[in-house]
């Protein structure tokens, strides 16, 4: 299809008449979007002129439906936001929730918090590394990824009842306290998970056919990681050392010993790398916690009925995909004035189009995993 | 479907036809059920689900399904795994379509059945996979686990082992009315259910007593202690980099009348008249003190007179955030336009962060405020034609049930 009209959305001046300009429709259901994301694609031949996703395909008016809920309510649905770091989505919820009430948390607690928050991070970037070797034809991969992360998900299903939605922490601690087995447990992982690790590092980070899809490919500057509101691993890729971890810190992660990986390229290979990093990282801070559990209360006072004072609270926490804030507004109630969560995958996604730039049409599967969206994250 | 049907008529006849066409059948219905192909199909949670049961630890290869297709064209069972919106109902419906017959469709998951957590109060999600496509066999479960998925498909399996040629597959009815009658034949069943167990109940309540067995104890209650959890003040967090104070002194220079919107040792909020919003916020980026280059989001709350809108900007050098709340002054339309009319308008922020734009767009489309000098406002989650504004407090929506107290 030619033609000097530009669907919407589109924005590049029209090519000359000699170019092959014709458009791809990607998506919704599509294997390498990750869930219900469409892409409009705009070619010249392979190569990609621009890219327009079209979103809400899977939004489902949290925010709307979260002011019929009331606050205890609401960190059910965080769970259903990003499903693959569901605890670290309770956590930031919990957060803004106690800067509102003033309620603290206790030692123990804060201790649960940084190593389920961690081994989630574990977990999600498994699932990445899965996806980024299936999208590139690796099925190996996509099976070795998962089967560690099924070590983590029992342990997460002893300690909260729910593999995936946890619904977990509450403001002021968690729901239930953790059994004696998770001690032991979390040892013999973090054990296990260092060996495979470093298999699959083996496996896939210097592998030529991996390294040819990825070297190079999506390069995202500095600067644009910045104006495009990027966050997490794909805005430390490209060479800026923001971790709301380090940077802004929250529970415990300031008395903690763990470095901030930063790559310099901006392309999927560093984004590919820098998570491998993280994941050490997130083993180096559990084994700090683990053997330094407090005994004690595992939450502070329960209030009978959750209310809020007037005003609005912030809270930002680090997931596996970066920056999740909170931003609450209460007028005194007990269900939110107005909720609004600032998710990760949706800043990530929008530099989508400077990175798929002049790429081939192959490499947008690529850059497309290296972003690792989650679509319900951005939909809400 | 080719021949099958009319094996028995031709076959039924003949001495002892009746058994081969049995024994045909029942080869077909082997072949069938043991290698159901899914469709690569999944929008949410129970997504990650269905790919865990198809890795090693579970293995779905078990049951002959591990083959996911990523094309329609080449699958025959459609896995609906994860809320379906209403914007993704007419996708589904295309995908169910180009699948080739015999069909079959699994429902995974609450959302899927009734709309699970999201059910009431909301616009946007259909409630349940039969309002969309016909289904099968559904499973329970917010998501349900690897092993429900495989119980689901032992179940379906079951349904076609059935099926024979005389009785041949045909595609199932969808539900006729969004508040189908189900739910009152499935309570009534209950309750039918429930009186025998009563009776029986009381009648074996009564044997017990008369005649107890002779090592029984009767119960006693036993208090359980009620835990107690202190009381522990909140750690306050300093805003990171400046103090509050110190930014509040840097932006005053650049606009005299700004005030503080909320008292923060965190954060520093202020407030800035519509007008001087776009050039603040240019001079407060420009500021080599300030430097608040990364905006974090731009969103919007609905007042009963004005919208509040909200753009949190940070500096990502220097680590302080500047949260600025703008006060939007709803614009007089008649009553019968208010609720399809734009009510405010600001200028946009994509000149200073191309990130504005979709979170723009989202506000835009949320509270129905016009940005000025945006790039592309158009609709972002909703569709086109969509009528309305959700997140305004008297937004109205003919899909929307609310919740029975």
């Amino acid at each position: 299809m030619s033609t000097n009209v530009l669907l919407p959305g589109f924005r590049e001046a029209p090519l000359d008449e000699d170019f092959e300009e014709f458009y791809i429709n990607m998506g919704p259901q599509h294997p390498s979007t990750h869930g219900a994301l469409r892409l409009v694609l705009r070619l010249d031949g392979e190569k990609i002129i621009e890219v327009v996703p079209h979103l809400g395909y899977i939004h489902r008016g949290m925010e709307k439906q979260a002011e019929k809920l009331n606050y205890i309510q609401y960190i059910m649905m965080s769970d259903r936001q990003d499903y693959l770091t569901a605890i670290q989505n309770n956590l930031g919820v919990c957060l803004a929730l106690e800067k509102g009430t003033k309620i603290g948390v206790p030692e123990r607690a804060e201790y649960i918090r940084v190593i389920l928050a961690e081994l989630s991070r574990i977990a999600s970037h498994l699932v990445f590394y899965a996806c980024f070797g299936g999208d590139l034809g690796g099925q190996t991969v996509l099976l070795y990824g998962f089967k560690e992360r099924e070590m983590i998900h029992d342990i997460f299903e002893e300690v909260t009842g729910s593999r995936l939605t946890t619904n977990f922490f509450r403001p002021g601690g968690s729901n239930k306290d953790i059994p004696d087995t998770f001690v032991p447990r979390v040892k013999a992982l973090l054990k296990h998970l260092e060996s495979a690790l470093s298999d699959y590092d083996r496996l896939l980070t210097k592998n030529i056919a991996a390294m040819d899809r990825s070297v190079g490919v999506g390069v995202l500057s500095k600067e644009d990681a910045i104006a495009y509101g990027c966050s997490g691993p794909v805005l430390r890729a490209s060479g800026v050392s923001y971790d709301v971890r380090k940077n802004d810190p929250y529970s415990i992660y300031a008395s903690l010993d763990f470095k901030v990986p930063v790559f310099y390229n901006g392309d999927c290979y560093d984004r590919y790398l820098i998570r491998f990093e993280e994941m050490y990282e997130s083993i180096k801070i559990i084994k700090q916690c683990i053997d330094k559990i407090p005994s004690g209360p595992y939450r502070s006072k329960e209030k009978p009925i959750f209310k809020l004072p007037n005003g609005s609270f912030y809270a930002a926490t680090e997931t596996a995909k970066g920056l999740y804030g909170t931003y609450v507004v209460s007028t005194g109630g007990n269900s939110p004035y107005r909720i609004h969560t600032r998710s990760p995958s949706f800043g990530n996604l929008a530099a989508l189009n400077t990175m798929a730039k002049g790429q081939r049409l192959s490499d947008l599967v690529t850059i497309l995993a290296t972003i690792d969206p989650v679509i319900p994250e951005i939909d809400r | 479907m080719g021949i099958m049907p009319f094996i028995p008529k031709i076959l039924d006849p003949v001495p002892g036809g009746k058994t081969i066409v049995n024994m045909v059948d029942y080869v077909v219905n082997w072949a069938r059920a043991n290698s159901l192909w899914p469709l690569t199909y999944g929008t949410s949670c129970c997504a990650i689900e269905m790919m865990s049961s198809s890795m090693a630890r579970y293995d779905i290869a078990r049951f002959g399904s591990e083959v996911f297709r990523d094309s329609p064209r080449q699958a025959d069972l459609f896995i609906i795994a994860g809320t379906i919106t209403k914007r993704m109902a007419p996708a589904v419906q295309m995908l169910w379509e180009q699948i080739p017959g015999p069909k079959y469709s699994i429902a995974m998951g609450a959302c899927t059945i009734s709309g699970g957590p999201f059910r009431y109060d909301n616009y946007a999600v259909v409630r349940g996979a039969e309002q969309v496509i016909p289904v099968d066999v559904f499973i329970p479960g917010c998501p349900p686990r690897p092993e429900a998925l495989f119980h689901g498909l032992l179940k379906l399996r079951e349904k076609i082992m059935k099926e024979s040629s005389r009785n041949p597959w045909k595609e199932g009815a969808l539900s006729e009315s969004e508040e189908r009658n189900r739910y009152k034949e499935a309570a009534a069943a209950w309750a039918e259910l429930e009186k025998i167990k009563d009776e029986e109940m009381a009648i074996a309540r009564e044997q017990f007593k008369s005649n107890p067995p002779e090592n029984y104890v009767p119960y006693k209650a036993i208090r359980v202690q009620k835990e107690t959890f202190p009381d522990i003040p909140l750690k306050e967090n300093l805003q990171v980099g400046k103090s509050t104070e110190s930014l509040f002194e840097i932006a005053k220079k650049y606009s005299p009348e700004i005030q503080i919107h909320t008292e923060n040792n965190e954060i520093l909020h202020l407030s800035v008249s519509k007008e001087q919003y776009f050039s603040l916020v240019e001079s407060l980026k420009k500021d080599s003190e300030m430097n608040l280059d990364y905006l974090i989001d731009v969103t919007a709350v609905d007042y009963e007179n004005h919208f509040e809108l909200v753009a949190q900007l940070m500096s990502i050098t220097l680590g302080h955030k500047v949260f600025i709340h703008v006060d939007l002054l709803k614009e007089n339309v008649p009553e019968e336009t208010k609720d399809n009319a734009l009510l405010a308008s600001v200028s946009s922020l994509v000149p200073l962060y191309p990130a504005a734009e979709f979170k723009e767009r989202e506000v835009f489309e949320m509270f129905g405020i016009h940005f000025e000098s945006h790039p592309d406002l158009r609709h972002l989650f909703l569709d086109e034609d969509f009528k309305g504004f959700p997140l305004r407090k008297d937004f109205k929506h003919p899909h929307i049930i609310p919740k029975p107290v």
